[in-house]
């Protein structure tokens, strides 16, 4: 009973790292991208005050209930996928609730929230979220090929579908997977800069040209749960690579370190490259990170 | 105890403060001041540095900005964007066309006075006002809002039929719902 | 150019013995013809003699020759010669001829002079508003409708604004230069 209170605690304490960590490295990506473009820029701690603005706004907006629902559908995601991922080495109070196959079950989940969108958005009729929910459903056909072979490979390799035993065979091997299974890592790294939404990948928010897409209809109260939920799922998928290539963290220093070492990929790919085309996004999924995956379970069957 | 005026007044403070710092700005660049726009925003001026910062959709935006004249064609949509803003909404009136016509004072189709139907917050004149001049507006506003004087979008509630008015003497042909916010 | 603008006056000259012509300088030619002839003209010009480009249709209001003159600018891409084609049509009722059989772009500059000047064109198949909504009442570009006064009395004027002064005499005394007489002439 005591032990079943405790990873309750862990897990709010983990919802609450993971809002705060999201929303700062959100915050920081708008500085970063402010120097890079030789601006001031907001400060790191912008995002937080769009969260409050955004929550203090009064919204009477009715599409249906879908509509509403929509946004919790995200935040069910992002909360669920940060559950089952482990947020340090060997803590019982970050393992939260994650079981063996774990890493099954989060293949399917992270695909739930983009869904729960696109129903989300197809009731409010604004053609904007019509095209904005395509264009997100055919990107994640691109993306998500490279990312379920990158995960096939580890499984393969490693016989096992649990998050918990692949950080603890980096641990006993004294190396991280990035290095002994190179193949799966950039295959999965490219994958995740799809997974990002930043530029050149943001054809499904596209703000000049859609109109925010899927969120055109959504202001105050969903727009800040959707801000939320993002930042969450940013935090969860980081850690979920840390985890699953770079040995996981010992302490929730390493953590933010690798973490935010990680993060910078999308994002400074994303502040120097303009925008693709959702027929250029997906086929460049379908080019070289799915061969890298294709080269990966070779590697993981044959050696 | 969290209806008590005092503790009310903290929570209104916190909001005030989060509002001023991030205004999401929705320009209806029809009006030529439009192109004073990109510098205010970009690496020049910066004014994202203010918390100030383009939305995408009159849903998401706090701040509607007016940039130059306005017709009776393009006042039709611009009061359809406005009460489709949520509240709280402000409106900065931008260029002197908003406030008094400006060179167009004579012109058959372009409306002079702004603030005869929608609310405005703030008016920056000048024609064009430069990005110095828009940031002063900005800031301007965050002034007012510190203070809780930017309640345009209650008086806008409040002296509805008045507004409703002075939009049907312009527009006679009113086809728009009686209200949609 | 100077002999390809000779011989086109001389072809048309040909066809249509009432054309006038007027040269301009580079690669303008004028011509005047009666409104009846102008389908013709351009038909001639379009098919026979390359000029395919429809640059503009424009209007203009003689109001005191109880008037309108409409003026078809087109231009070759070969001979690189500009054609400006004018004609005059009676005020009290104006109507013309549609050309958007001719050239489908026609269309849009016909239903912009419907509207702005109220000229009708015999068959031409549009909607009614394009530039103007809810209008009804004098076109505005006609040059006795008063926009000013409509302005004032339609939209609200904001007390305390000086514009639209002459300070020409002003400028003239503080600078000591004397007025002109051919810019007396366009006084207010």
């Amino acid at each position: 009973m005591e032990s079943l209170l405790y990873s309750i605690l862990g897990v709010l304490v983990s919802l609450i790292l993971a809002f705060t960590v999201g929303m700062t490295y959100m915050g920081l990506s708008r500085k970063i991208t402010a120097r890079i473009q030789n601006r001031i820029g907001p400060p790191f701690y912008q995002n937080f005050i769009d969260a409050m603005k955004l929550y203090s706004k009064s919204t009477g907006i009715h599409h249906g209930v879908m509509h509403h629902l929509g946004p919790a559908f995200i935040m069910v995601t992002s909360v669920m996928s940060l559950m089952i991922i482990p947020i340090l080495n060997d803590s019982a109070f970050f393992t939260n609730m994650n079981f063996h196959g774990d890493l099954i079950f989060l293949l399917y989940i992270m695909t739930f929230g983009p869904l729960g969108m696109a129903l989300g958005a197809g009731q409010t009729g604004n053609p904007n979220s019509a095209i904005g929910v395509t264009r997100g459903l055919s990107q994640m056909v691109g993306f998500e090929i490279p990312w379920v072979m990158a995960i096939i490979a580890l499984m393969i390799r490693y016989d096992t579908s649990s998050i918990v035993d692949i950080m603890n065979i980096q641990a006993d091997a004294g190396r991280w997977i990035m290095f002994s299974s190179p193949f799966t890592f950039i295959a999965a790294l490219l994958a995740m800069l799809g997974m990002f939404r930043y530029s050149p990948f943001d054809i499904v928010g596209a703000p000049t040209e859609l109109a925010s897409g899927p969120m055109s209809e959504n202001g105050g109260k969903y727009l800040f749960t959707m801000m939320s939920s993002s930042s969450i799922f940013a935090f969860a998928k980081l850690t979920l690579y840390v985890n699953l290539f770079m040995g996981g963290a010992d302490n929730l220093l390493v953590l933010i370190i690798k973490t935010f070492a990680l993060y910078m990929v999308p994002l400074l790919y994303g502040t120097v490259s303009p925008r693709y085309r959702t027929e250029q996004a997906v086929r460049y999924f379908w080019g070289w990170p799915s061969f890298f995956g294709l080269l990966a379970i070779l590697y993981a069957v044959f050696f | 105890m969290i209806n008590d005026k005092n503790s009310q007044k903290i929570v209104d403070h916190i909001h005030n403060f989060a509002r001023k710092h991030s205004l999401w700005v929705l320009a209806y660049g029809t009006g030529c001041g439009a192109i004073e726009i990109p510098p205010t925003m970009t690496s020049r001026y910066d004014a994202e540095r203010l918390g100030v910062r383009g939305a995408a959709t009159p849903r998401q935006a706090d701040l509607l900005l007016i940039t130059g004249y306005l017709t009776t064609k393009t006042l039709k949509r611009v009061i359809r964007v406005y009460e489709q803003m949520q509240d709280p909404k402000y409106v900065i009136g931008f260029g002197s066309c908003t406030i008094n016509g400006g060179m167009y004072y004579d012109s058959y189709n372009t409306i002079n006075a702004l603030d005869r139907y929608l609310p405005v917050d703030v008016y920056i004149n000048g024609c064009m006002p430069r990005p110095e001049a828009v940031i002063a507006g900005f800031t301007k506003l965050q002034e007012l809002i510190t203070a809780g004087k930017a309640d345009g979008a209650a008086k806008y509630k409040e002296k509805l039929e008045w507004y409703r008015k002075n939009q049907k003497n312009v527009i006679p042909n009113w086809t728009m719902p009686e209200y949609n916010w | 150019m100077k002999e390809n603008k000779v011989k086109l006056a001389k072809y048309l000259k040909e066809h249509f013995p009432a054309i006038i012509e007027k040269d301009y300088n580079y690669n303008r030619i004028d011509f005047s013809i009666n409104r009846e002839l102008v389908p013709s003209v351009l038909r001639l010009l379009k098919e026979e003699s390359g000029y395919i480009h429809l640059s503009h249709i424009s209007c203009v209001d003689w109001l005191e020759e109880e008037e309108f003159e409409l003026v078809f600018i087109i231009w070759s891409p070969v001979d690189k010669i500009k054609i400006l084609i004018h004609t005059r049509i009676d005020r009290n009722n104006p109507v013309m001829d549609n050309i958007d059989k001719i050239w489908r772009q026609a269309n849009t500059y016909e239903r912009e002079i419907k509207e702005m000047y109220g000229i009708e064109f015999t068959g031409l198949e549009a909607a009614d508003e394009f530039l103007l909504e809810d209008w009804n009442g004098m076109p505005p570009m006609r040059r006795d409708f008063d926009t000013a006064a409509y302005a004032s009395n339609k939209y609200y004027n904001r007390p305390g604004r000086e514009d639209a002064m002459d300070v020409r005499e002003e400028i003239a005394r503080h600078s000591g230069e004397e007025i002109p007489d051919f810019a007396k002439k366009y006084s207010r």
